[in-house]
């Protein structure tokens, strides 16, 4: 959806129209629950995580700035909920390599086509600053400049943030700690 | 030997598509003299490939019925939601492990000679515990999205019984008719996985349930004769057909 269309659909949602907001949802609805999910690694906390999310954006909505991308407030809203859901649930830090990984030898777990479940387990051994890279790059295709604007960090940091959770995910997966 | 941070940044930067003319020649002639550089450059387009692999989850078909029953209807924060409403507001509630071996649910056990041929019966009240057959199979499932009921019913069998397993949300009371035409099929229970508050009627050949909110069971079927069947399923709001949806069972080969 184009910016313009944001703004119409916003400026709508500010008058109440719950029409309107509910095209937003239309829109968002998935690419919100995939990165909450990416981030949590559990359908049913992604389903609570974008279900406060939308009812934060539309509680909030005065509050966003119109000179700015939609998608990048939600999905900062997003990273933001379910950083805040890992905390509450007192799943802050990476799981344990063990936890995660059993059984494949390293070399087929990068090479081996049917490495997903793996590759999942493998983001949940990482920081969840640096998951929210790979989450934005890999799961929602947001560039640099967009993950910049999303996170509020500059350029260099995204990109050293996002070769560090790749070299680190390389690792977990190739069993080097 | 260590890889030089620049070289690892320039194999980023190239997976990326984020690199210069100039850049890209001096990774090349890196990656021509270097086995170490070119592993890495394999393991990270590999795994770059299979993270852009992973695809998307879509979500469940009821969340954006229930984001929509959770926004007040005038935009007033401080407005109380309905008190119906903030049921729905809850986190989904964990049932991962009421599917799994050795779980009991609340079930009614219904003798089928106790069930009317005319009348509906009501058999709420009649609860026992079971446990929850392990091995089912043959899982269907159809989703609902209507403004008034949105979720998933499925269908799967264990051994001669067919388990109907309902998990819905609806903002008010509707009504669920499920017909089975087929004699030899029988209603033989029901239970409240994860709620309560269902209300449910047998007659001959038809169950029919009543519930509100979000709520989640099961009606178990005896096919004694195990033969392909199906189970046609109607949604009433006021009285009035709002969905129509048909599950079909099909015994294994």
């Amino acid at each position: 959806m184009s910016k313009t269309d944001d703004t119409k659909l916003i400026e709508r949602c500010r008058e109440g129209d719950r029409e309107a907001f509910q095209a937003l949802l239309v829109e968002y609805e998935k690419p919100v629950f995939n990165a909450a999910y990416r981030m949590l690694n559990s359908r049913d906390d992604a389903q609570d995580v974008t279900q406060t999310v939308f009812l934060k954006v539309f509680e909030h909505i005065d509050q966003f700035d119109p000179s700015r991308r939609f998608f990048s407030w939600i999905y900062r809203i997003t990273l933001n909920e379910s950083i805040n859901w890992l905390g509450r649930t007192n799943r802050l830090e990476p799981l344990a390599h063990e936890a995660a990984f059993e059984g494949k030898g390293p070399e087929q777990e990068v090479e081996s086509a049917k490495v997903s479940s793996n590759v999942q387990a493998a983001l949940m051994t990482i920081k969840s600053d640096y998951r929210s890279v790979v989450v934005l790059k890999h799961f929602l295709g947001c560039s640099y400049v967009e993950i910049s604007q999303i996170l509020d960090i500059p350029e260099k940091k995204v990109k050293s943030r996002l070769y560090t959770a790749r070299q680190q995910l390389k690792d977990a997966l190739t069993g080097r700690s | 030997m260590a890889i030089e941070q620049k070289f690892t940044d320039l194999i980023n930067a190239a997976i990326d598509g984020d690199i210069s003319d100039r850049e890209k020649a001096d990774l090349d002639a890196f990656l021509a003299s270097s086995d170490e550089g070119r592993d890495l450059y394999d393991q990270l387009t590999n795994l770059c490939s299979a993270l852009d692999a992973l695809g998307t989850e879509e979500p469940p078909v009821h969340l954006r019925h229930i984001i929509m029953n959770n926004i007040p209807t005038e935009s007033r924060p401080e407005q109380e939601p309905h008190p119906l409403l903030s049921l729905l507001n809850y986190p989904a509630l964990r049932y991962a492990g009421a599917f799994a071996a050795g779980v009991l649910v609340a079930l009614v056990i219904i003798d089928s000679t106790r069930v009317s041929n005319r009348a509906f019966d009501d058999v709420t009240g009649l609860v026992g515990t079971v446990a929850e057959p392990v091995e089912s199979t043959g899982a269907q499932m159809i989703s609902v999205d209507e403004i008034d009921v949105a979720g998933t019913i499925s269908l799967r069998s264990a051994g001669s019984i067919m388990i109907l397993d309902f998990d819905l949300v609806s903002k008010d009371h509707i009504e669920i008719e499920a017909d089975y035409k087929d004699p030899s099929i029988w209603f033989n229970g029901f239970a409240q996985l994860e709620s309560e508050g269902t209300t449910v009627a047998a007659a001959d050949g038809r169950v029919r349930l009543g519930m509100q909110g979000k709520r989640r069971y099961a009606v178990y079927l005896h096919n004694q004769r195990g033969h392909e069947t199906q189970v046609n399923l109607r949604f009433l709001a006021d009285g009035e057909v709002v969905h129509e949806a048909t599950l079909e069972y099909k015994p294994a080969d």
